[in-house]
Parts: C-alpha cells; structure tokens; sequence
C-alpha cells in the first residue's frame, strides 16, 4: 500500500471508531438529495435499463455507467463542505 | 370495487347472474352518459415504469415474487437462516462498522465495496475483483455486499433476489432500525422513537395487475386542469355544490379515493362513500363538461331527510350531514374492529374531527371541571349578531402572529377565535353545581382547542334565526392564507395561566401551522343566495367555482370575499 492509501485508511479508521463517518454520510446524503442529485442519478439509472433493455440489464452494468456520472455531478459546494467537516474533525481529533 | 374487469379472461367461466349484472351495468352507464371508468385510474404514481425486482417478462402475467437463482440451493443447507442472520445483525446492518475487521482480506482496504463470502469466513472487496478471484478458486459463489446487504451469484453474476433471503434481510433491518431509533433522540426536538423507518411505496401483487390492466396514464404538470370539474346545477342545489368542491380538493380526501382505500361492505347500492369514490373518479377524470350529481343529490336526500327537497339549504348543514353519513358508512367499514364506538378511525375522522376542551372552573373553590368533545368544525359568532361581541384592540397577540389585515379596523378571524376561546362569566342566573363546593355556584366557562384536526373547517355565523330576527349579517371578516392556532390551544391557556403572559413563538414548532385551501361565499339574502367556493390549486393557484362555471381568481380575490366557511389544512403532518 502507497503512503496515501495508508494515510487514507488511517484517516477511515478514525472517522469510522468515533462515529463521525455515519454522521458525514447521513450529512452527505441530505446535502445530495436537497440539490436535486439523487433525483438526476435515478433519472440516468432508468436511461440505463431503458438502453439495455430490463431483462439484461445488470448491476454491474448500472455501476459502471453512473458512477463517473455521479462524481462528476456532485456540486462543488457539498465537495466544500464535506472536505472543511473532515479537517475540523482531524485537527480536533488528530 | 365493483365487479370484475371488463377484459377479465374468467368471464365465459363466470356464474350467470354476474353476467346478468355487468349487462344491466352497461346499460346503466349509457343511459347516464357517463364515461369509460371501468376501473379506477391510478394516476401520478407512475412515472415511467415500474422498478421491479426479480425477472420481468413483458406480457405475461408472471408471479412478481423474487425467483433467485438455481446456485442458492447449494447455500440453503443446515442452519443457513441462522447463519444468514447473523452476517446481516453483525456486520450489515450495523452502525459501528467494526473498522479493525471488516477490512479486504486480500489488500487491507474497507471500502471498494466490500463483500463477504457466504460460504467462508472472508472479507474482500468487489472493486478491485478481489472476492471475485476468492470465488473462483474456493468455488464459493454466493457474496453478500456489506453496505447494502444485497447477494451477489458469481455463477449468474449479478445481484440475485431470493424470496426466503430477502425476508430475512428485511427482518433484521427492521429490527435494527427499531434498536437504532431508540437511541436517537438527542437529535430531534421532540423525543419521537422512531417505531419504523420510510420505506417507499411498492406496488402489491394486486396493484401490478390492475396498473398492467389500464395502461393509460396522466402526467400532473403544474399548470394542468386535471381535478377541476363544474358541477349541474339541479334545482337550488349549489348548496350542494359547493361543499362537494370543497371536498374534492381537500388532500387526503382526495388521496384516500383516488388510491381506492374504501372497500365497501354495504349490500345495498346506497353507500355515500362509494358515491365519493365515483365522485372523485370524475372530477380526477380529465373531463372538462360540467358533472351532474343527481346520484349523488339523491343518495343525501335518503340519508339526510331534513335537506330534501328543491328549497335552497344551508351549506354548512349540508357539510355536517354529508361528513355524519359518511362517517356512518365508513365505520361499517372498520365498525367490526372498533372496540370503541366513539373511537372510529374512519378517513373522516381521521381528517376533520378535532377535541374541544371545556373548562369550568368554580368561582368559589377555583375547582376546573374538563370535558373534551369532538367537533368537526368550529362556529364563530360575528359583531353586529345579537349575542354581544367585543372587539378586541387592533394588533393584540394572535392578529400579528397571523398576519391579518387591521388597516380598516376590520374584524379578523383571529379576533373571533380570541372570542371564542375566551373565559366567559356565566351569571348568577346560570349556576353549574360544583362537585368541590358540594352546591351551585357561579362559574367561568372556557373552551380551547385540545386536540386539533387535519382539516379546520371555521363556520362564521352569517345568518341569524332568533325569535324575533331572520337576517343575515354582511359583515366583511379578515381571514389569512396561513393560519396558526397555536394561540388557541389548550396548552397554551395552561402556560398562561402560569403567569407566563406573553407567550413565545416557537418558530421550530410547526404542528400548529395551517394553510388556507377552501373558502365557501354566500352572495344575496336569506331567502334568495347562492353559494359560491374559491378552492386552491397546485399550491399557489385558485379558482372560483360557481356551479358549472370554473374560472381563474387571484389570491387577493379569495382574501377579500366575504368568508362563510374557512377550510384549512395542516401545513405538516405527522406519523403517530
């Protein structure tokens, strides 16, 4: 493992034994569906099962074509937010 | 319901008389220039289509239940329902993701979706192909995804829904959420536990096959028409009319009949609710000529006796039989469960009956007797009526809160709530035997709201029927578009009573908050008037209903009409 995935999975490790990873989560998910987000993916999910047709369609298939949809759709601001939580909660924490 | 669809492939099968009936229906519906509406529409909900788990076959009529894959079998030997659980208790539906242990057993990482074998003791993540490569060697094909508890069959590969597994995911989700909500309560203002989390709405197996039967679907844009109906004048019964507008579009009502919750179990054809539901079908129809509701009509002039006849009746009468009738026929509904015959959960309580506290305290030993009755709506008395009424100075609490106009020193709605929750001084000649006092005494009387309804329904006394006077008082009152009552609350009384005079606002507490939906007008006199009702549309739009006619009106249309019964609708709702 890279220096960045360890530090990555220290940072993780600490986030998740004190809780504050749920909570940056539940943060996440209500700042995503308030700007309309979750709608836009469930949008571009059926777009996907249309295209493939509902019987073949599989998960995996849904996956790899959201998913750098859904990154590149998050707005900068929640990024924002997020990244100041996790560095407060660091520099309290550390 | 009634019957069975028209397309129904059971129909050569089908007993005679049935037969007989749908011919004799048929004929009926022509003879009434009804439309189409073999079933109910159900409209809005869907949106495109329907997201279905397991396999679909177009066309078919398959079995909706999840059908898994044949590579399961192999899982479901000995104690694997045990097991199952076990994985889901203590490493899905967790909180505390245990960070030292539920890491990839091949790289270390915990996230990359991390999967757990069902076969063995092993963690590995999915993105990185890792649990795929354990599959293969250890010829384990079954993973659960420890994020989202799904089952992924490396044979299949995709994401399989077992019916047995499934219920066991859903089971211990439940029962995790129920542990989890009783911890969460620093969070909330109000200590809520949170018994059972939202889930969305899932079609049932009978829902699917009535949404496969009636393919056509209406999209709700917000400027369409769609619940905007006119209705036929029969003879003097706008009265009528206008309280069914009201009707119409008050939410939950509407909700309640179009998602077809009534299941009647009248034998005659004299049900009112059923009428409702028929009702409900044509105004939600998409049809723009005008509805004739001779059934209807007829249906309350057999069960409400004293409205019969072609004279003009009073609106507010008709509003309390039509919700008494209604009541009666949906508590056959529930009649056989309800232990308590004054505790009905009919959609007609549940909606609009609300708890009037009365309080009588002795003015001698200051001992409160408390009764609690039930009312459907409240009648406030108007200055200028026989019985006295004081005005109230411009400004004092309640009007600012409401926000109502006292520019011309008008009357407001709030002015006549104040009157009517006030302490009122019963006279020596009206003295109530005080059980403390063991004698009759003089007394006060005060009546506050103790538990309120969805739907506020404000009746403002308009006509007079004393002895002497038969007339009806034109005085124009203030009424608001959003309305809150907390000022008028038991509870309220209590804190001032406990010198807490100026009662703060809790701008968190919504509970109390209402929004204006349905204004009833009277135009003309007493023995010649019509009944008019403006009813809100897509939040912020309002049209006036005068019998056949619908037309645009603006909100400063509807604010400063006369105002003969106010509907107002709880702003939030709560799961109890």
């Amino acid at each position: 493992m890279s220096n960045e995935g360890r530090m990555r999975a220290t940072v993780n490790q600490k986030l998740t034994e004190m809780g504050e990873r749920e909570r940056l989560k539940e943060l996440l998910r209500a700042k995503l569906t308030e700007c309309g987000w979750k709608d836009q993916m469930k949008a571009h999910c059926k777009e996907v099962i249309k295209d493939k047709g509902l019987e073949h369609v599989t998960v995996e298939d849904l996956v790899a074509e959201i998913t750098p949809i859904g990154r590149a759709l998050v707005p900068d601001s929640v990024k924002k937010e997020l990244f100041h939580r996790i560095k407060a909660f660091l520099a309290q924490h550390a | 319901g009634c019957g069975l669809p028209d397309n129904c492939t059971n129909r050569d099968a089908a007993p005679a008389s049935w037969r007989r009936d749908l011919i004799a229906k048929k004929k009926e519906r022509k003879l009434a220039h009804a439309n189409h509406a073999q079933r109910p529409l159900l409209i809005g909900i869907c949106t495109g289509f329907i997201a279905q788990r397991g396999r679909y076959k177009p066309g078919a009529v398959t079995d909706m239940s999840p059908a898994g894959c044949p590579h399961v079998n192999g899982f479901k030997v000995d104690n694997w329902k045990q097991n199952l659980r076990v994985i889901y208790q203590c490493f899905v539906w967790t909180r505390k993701r245990k960070a030292k242990s539920c890491i990839c057993h091949m790289c270390g990482a915990h996230l990359n979706r991390l999967h757990s074998c069902l076969s063995c003791v092993f963690f590995a993540c999915f993105a990185k192909k890792h649990i795929h490569e354990h599959a293969k060697s250890k010829r384990h094909n079954l993973a659960i995804d420890l994020l989202y508890g799904g089952i992924y069959c490396f044979m299949c590969q995709d994401y399989i829904y077992d019916k047995d597994m499934e219920q066991i995911a859903k089971e211990e989700q439940r029962k995790a959420w129920k542990m989890q909500g009783m911890t969460r309560t620093h969070t909330q203002r109000h200590t809520h536990h949170v018994k059972a989390k939202y889930s969305t709405w899932e079609p049932t197996k009978r829902e699917l096959e009535l949404l496969r039967h009636n393919p056509k679907r209406r999209r709700i844009t917000s400027n369409c028409t769609i619940g905007l109906r006119g209705l036929i004048n029969l003879g003097n019964t706008c009265f009528m009319n206008c309280i069914v507008q009201a009707l119409t579009h008050t939410p939950l009502l509407r909700d309640f009949f179009l998602s077809d919750r009534h299941k009647c179990e009248m034998q005659s054809n004299s049900c009112l609710v059923c009428e409702m539901s028929q009702l409900f079908q044509e105004f939600y129809s998409g049809h723009r000529s005008p509805h004739i509701p001779f059934r209807l009509l007829h249906l309350v002039w057999t069960h409400a006796r004293h409205l019969a006849g072609y004279e003009q009746q009073d609106a507010h009468e008709f509003l309390i039989a039509a919700l008494d009738v209604l009541h009666r026929h949906c508590k056959d509904d529930n009649g056989k469960k309800a232990n308590n015959p004054n505790h009905c959960n009919c959609i007609i309580d549940q909606i609009f009956t609300g708890g009037l506290q009365s309080d009588v305290t002795c003015q001698v030993c200051h001992g409160v007797s408390t009764t609690i009755d039930p009312f459907w709506d409240i009648s406030l008395d108007l200055p200028g009526s026989s019985t006295p009424f004081w005005p109230l100075s411009p400004g004092g609490d309640g009007s600012a809160l409401n926000g109502e106009s006292h520019a011309t020193g008008a009357t407001t709605l709030t002015d006549c709530l104040r009157r009517f929750t006030r302490p009122e001084h019963l006279g020596s000649s009206a003295k109530i035997k005080c059980s403390g006092c063991h004698s009759y005494q003089e007394s006060t009387k005060q009546l506050t709201m103790k538990k309120l309804p969805i739907v506020a329904c404000f009746h403002v006394k308009r006509f007079e029927h004393s002895a002497k006077l038969r007339r009806k008082i034109t005085t124009y009152v203030s009424f608001p578009l959003e309305l809150d009552m907390t000022p008028f609350m038991a509870s309220s009384k209590e804190s001032r009573m406990n010198g807490q005079y100026q009662q703060a606002v809790d701008p968190f507490n919504n509970d109390n908050k209402y929004s204006l939906f349905a204004v009833v007008n009277h135009q003309g006199t007493l023995e010649s008037g019509h009944y008019t009702t403006f009813i809100r549309q897509h939040k912020d739009q309002w049209f006036k209903c005068d019998d056949a006619i619908i037309t645009k009106a603006s909100i400063q249309d509807v604010l400063d009409s006369e105002g003969y019964l106010l509907f107002y609708h709880k702003q939030f709702l709560e799961y109890e």
